[in-house]
């Protein structure tokens, strides 16, 4: 290098790529910027739901039983549908990101199972809860995990055991995770607040974006 | 600095300029890729799980983290490494420089050796960006045998 100026300029422009670089990559993969968007498949009546049945508004899920952020989310779920649930109907959505999550499907199964006798959402609460668990399990340890909450809930355990394992409990799974990828879900959870896709950075975001909604209906 | 410069001789006594600039690339390549895994890795959980990453099942493996640290982390302060000895180079074409990089990019290329290893045989799975930086780290080691062999030439 043949002066200081030009000398200073070659690291000015280094420390510039290098730190632009960091930062592009930062700003890229965040998940509110891009990513197809479809359409929600309209609610239907047989789907698991909490708060107000006859509501209009809809805030619909796609969940992910094996996803650490999915549990993380859970209690500002469960906040949100005690503070607006007279107000709005949640739905639970499966979305199994089976590639990653070895046992995402057979959590939703499980919970799918258990929602043919009626205890749909303690199972979700138990899986969730255990979530730590049941994740690094193998397969057959994890069938294991489910049925002894199965057996804590109280269900009748051949039942549970058949209507895990059966066609039409897979198929309700699978029913879901392709509405979702209609609607240009690809990671989870993703949030639908009548249809639109929301992405609340915070629970004050959330509660807000709720509240403006059900004001605008009233 | 500009002394080592001239007391070097002739301008054939320096490191070819192409390969500098081959270490500066590649290390940068390194360099964001490993940034990536590391923004991933700490900002996982706040961001969701992604099919579009599909790199959790390695990256979120037991192997991904070393006493608390991120193996991503580790492989972003190597490239940095790497990526600042070859721009000082370039800038004050001390030889001493020189010397750090075999090393450094010989313990890199086994480094990575292991985790290929890891991914195939041990947690199945293959991580794209894990790959990425390994076939950079093996393009880093032969620079650095280049780099080596060049520094043998100056020695009689």
């Amino acid at each position: 290098m043949q002066n200081d100026s030009k000398r200073l300029f070659f690291w000015f422009v280094s420390a510039l790529v290098v730190v632009g670089g960091f930062l592009a990559l930062i700003f890229l993969s965040s998940p509110s910027s891009g990513g197809p968007t479809g359409t929600l498949d309209p609610v239907t009546p047989d789907e698991w739901w909490r708060g107000n049945e006859k509501s209009t508004i809809y805030l619909v899920e796609y969940s992910d039983f094996q996803c650490p952020a999915c549990a993380s989310r859970e209690p500002i779920v469960e906040d949100i549908i005690q503070e607006f649930g007279e107000h709005i109907k949640f739905v639970y959505r499966h979305f199994p990101l089976r590639s990653i999550h070895a046992n995402a499907q057979a959590a939703a199964e499980a919970a799918e199972a258990a929602g043919l006798q009626g205890k749909f959402w303690e199972m979700h609460d138990l899986i969730f809860k255990n979530q730590t668990t049941w994740e690094k399990q193998t397969g057959s340890e994890a069938a294991t995990s489910f049925s002894g909450y199965a057996l804590e809930l109280g269900l009748d355990i051949d039942q549970f055991l058949d209507d895990a394992a059966s066609n039409s409990v897979e198929k309700a799974v699978d029913e879901d995770y392709d509405s979702g990828t209609r609607a240009g879900v690809n990671s989870t959870p993703t949030f639908f607040l009548n249809g639109e896709k929301i992405n609340p950075g915070s629970y004050e975001e959330f509660r807000t974006l709720i509240r403006q909604t059900i004001e605008a209906a009233a | 600095m500009k002394n080592s410069a001239h007391s070097s001789g002739k301008p054939s006594k320096l490191l070819p300029k192409k390969l500098n600039w081959w270490l500066i690339i590649i290390s940068f390549i390194g360099f964001l890729d490993t940034s990536y895994l590391t923004i991933s890795h700490y900002t996982g959980l706040d961001l969701g799980c992604s099919i579009t990453k599909g790199c959790e099942s390695v990256t979120t493996s037991a192997y991904s983290v070393i006493y608390g640290i991120p193996l991503s982390l580790l492989g972003l302060l190597y490239y940095f490494t790497i990526l600042f000895l070859s721009l000082l180079y370039y800038d004050t074409k001390n030889r001493k420089i020189l010397s750090f990089i075999p090393p450094l990019t010989t313990v890199g290329f086994l480094f990575s050796l292991w985790l290929v290893y890891l991914q195939i045989f041990v947690i199945e799975a293959i991580c794209q960006y894990c790959m990425l930086s390994a076939i950079t780290s093996t393009i880093l080691f032969i620079l650095g045998l280049f780099v080596l062999k060049y520094k043998k030439s100056l020695t009689p």
